[in-house]
């Protein structure tokens, strides 16, 4: 046969496995696929990485191989959107057999997801939904969550979504809501400041009350990122360095909760690796303050 | 005290607003949200249905990017505003979505006189699921190397397997030139004569993760046709290709692309 077209995605590096890195603290990057080459190539100080699980489902391939090599030279966690946890359709087992095979196989120090669902009748919108703080909703969740973790046989971290509406049938606030189902499921806390910025300010509640009402000891990731001021309303794109009001919330976390460790998070219009790098060093400094 | 709904009736009628925005259920949905000072329920519904729409589009745009070229960016999001409606997601993974693009766009007017474009969207396809394919074989698949080990009265049983990234894709249409001309790092005159006739092709991916289209002759591609459909050795060796079935064999084995076998007796 002619041979036609041949695209070498060569990386180099070795099969051999390190023994796995493990635990995180300080504050780290999460990891794009634009940057993998940098890093291969510069093997930046970064206190850990954020994989999305998402981008691993694949049953094969180069993301993978490129995922382990991170894994082996910095600690790890995998953050997804997929599980739908608040989703009143059953949990789909074949994504968590999957899950669980990727984590099994990256060993990251927390896998998580959002409290939140993306799909309904086995449709998938692949976007965060908001959910109704009712009851209903929350036991709901409390199932998922907790079939989840039976299924990955670790404890899960669960995040709190941006949102631009609530819905005017909710019987408890979202602080009441993610604290009720911490306390049922035994899962901890991943707190996305920039998120619960967004929130307040798109639902005109208090964001220091809702991390005040937050249980102590249960936030064990916290993440950073950049909105979008669209006037009406501010826009979660992940798409911007993190803005001076989510850089105070953050401080004032920290007052309270303590040094957790911290991700930036970067989605869209990724720009060059070193002004993640700088967002995060700028974390690191907060961090330091109240170590 | 408002009305509320169950979960699932909520979800369901989320959904629909999303996908159908002439729904008349629409408004009862809009009635459920609390209003802002900025905003009305309808507009706060609008941020995610754009948000929505536009990952999935984003989605189709990574993976169909000759066929973004090929038709300009504006035009490529006009044409998927009506698949994103009737092909729902049906995976978590994103990478699942947009398999029935070429189906879609056989059917879709405007691009009709483009003869030539769902086969060039079905060898886009291909690639994103070679490039994402499994890397070893399935479980109870014998490797090539244990070949010598088959015995001679047994070797009509064999039946060849393709590497897991292996996909045929075959068209009236040059469209791994056209394919090769809209890539970034492409240098040459970008003429294609579409008249150039018909061609079999094989998408995959090669040990190193190399990707590859090559460019097989009508034997090869019956040859691994065949082999994909499950087919023996000796069901092969009564087809046309069996005149160079030796030849074939080898040089499909030496590339990588027959990368193991299994014996049914
Ligand atoms: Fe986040």
């Amino acid at each position: 046969m002619a041979g036609f077209f041949v695209f070498l995605c060569g990386i180099s590096m070795t099969d051999k496995r390190f023994s796995t890195v493990s635990g995180i603290a300080g504050a780290g990057l999460g990891l794009r696929s634009g940057h993998y080459q940098h890093i291969f190539e510069t093997n930046p100080s970064v206190p850990w990485f954020e994989l999305l699980s998402d981008n691993y489902m694949g049953e094969g391939g180069l993301p993978i191989v490129r995922a382990e090599a991170i894994r082996d030279l910095y600690p790890i966690t995998l953050h997804g959107v997929g599980m739908s946890l608040g989703s009143a359709d059953a949990l789909n087992v074949d994504y968590m057999a999957r899950l669980k095979s990727l984590a099994d196989r990256l060993e990251p120090t927390y896998v998580s997801d959002h409290i939140a669902w993306v799909s309904i009748d086995g449709q998938y919108t692949h976007d965060l939904l908001p959910l109704p703080y009712t009851l209903e909703a929350q036991k709901n969740i409390i199932d998922k969550i907790s079939q989840a973790q039976d299924i990955l046989g670790r404890t899960l971290l669960v995040e709190n979504p941006s949102s631009y509406l609530m819905f005017n049938f909710s019987e408890m606030s979202e602080q009441e809501f993610v604290g009720g189902v911490l306390e049922q499921t035994g899962c901890q806390l991943l707190l996305d400041v920039n998120n619960l910025y967004v929130s307040a300010q798109n639902n005109s509640f208090s964001a220091s009350e809702y991390l005040a009402a937050l249980p102590k000891d249960r936030i064990k990731e916290i993440h950073l990122a950049g909105y979008e001021n669209k006037g009406d309303y501010l826009f979660d794109t992940h798409g911007y360095t993190v803005r001076d009001p989510v850089w105070r919330l953050y401080q004032e976390t920290l007052e309270m909760f303590g040094a957790i460790p911290t991700l930036i998070e970067w989605d869209t219009d990724v720009p060059d690796f070193d002004v993640l790098l700088g967002e995060s060093k700028k974390a690191q400094m907060f961090l330091d303050e109240v170590a | 005290m408002n009305k509320g709904m169950s979960l699932l009736e909520l979800q369901r009628l989320f959904y629909k607003t999303v996908f159908d925005s002439q729904s008349p259920e629409n408004g009862e949905f809009y009635a459920r949200i609390k209003t802002t000072v900025n905003l009305s329920g309808e507009q706060s519904v609008n941020i995610y249905k754009d948000s929505i729409l536009g990952g999935l589009t984003d989605a189709l745009f990574s993976i169909y990017p000759v066929c973004v070229k090929l038709v300009g960016e504006m035009f490529f999001k006009h044409m998927v505003a009506d698949y994103l409606r009737r092909y729902p997601s049906n995976s978590p993974d994103l990478g699942d979505y947009g398999s029935e693009f070429s189906v879609y766009i056989t059917d879709f007017e405007p691009v009709r006189e483009l003869e030539y474009l769902a086969d060039l969207v079905t060898l886009e396809w291909s690639w994103h699921r070679a490039f994402n394919a499994p890397d070893t074989l399935a479980a109870g698949i014998c490797s090539i190397a244990d070949l010598s080990t088959v015995a001679e009265v047994d070797q009509g049983s064999i039946h060849f397997v393709t590497t897991p990234s292996a996909i045929l894709v075959r068209s009236i249409f040059p469209i791994h030139q056209i394919w090769q001309v809209n890539q970034e790092d492409y240098v040459g005159n970008g003429i294609v004569n579409l008249d150039d006739g018909a061609v079999c092709l094989v998408v995959w991916r090669n040990a190193a993760f190399g990707m590859r289209i090559d460019v097989l002759s009508e034997q090869e591609y019956e040859f691994l046709q065949a082999v994909t459909d499950g087919k023996s050795f000796s069901e092969i060796a009564t087809l046309p290709c069996a005149s160079d079935l030796s030849g074939i064999l080898g040089r499909c084995m030496q590339t990588g692309l027959i990368a193991g076998f299994t014996l049914v007796k």
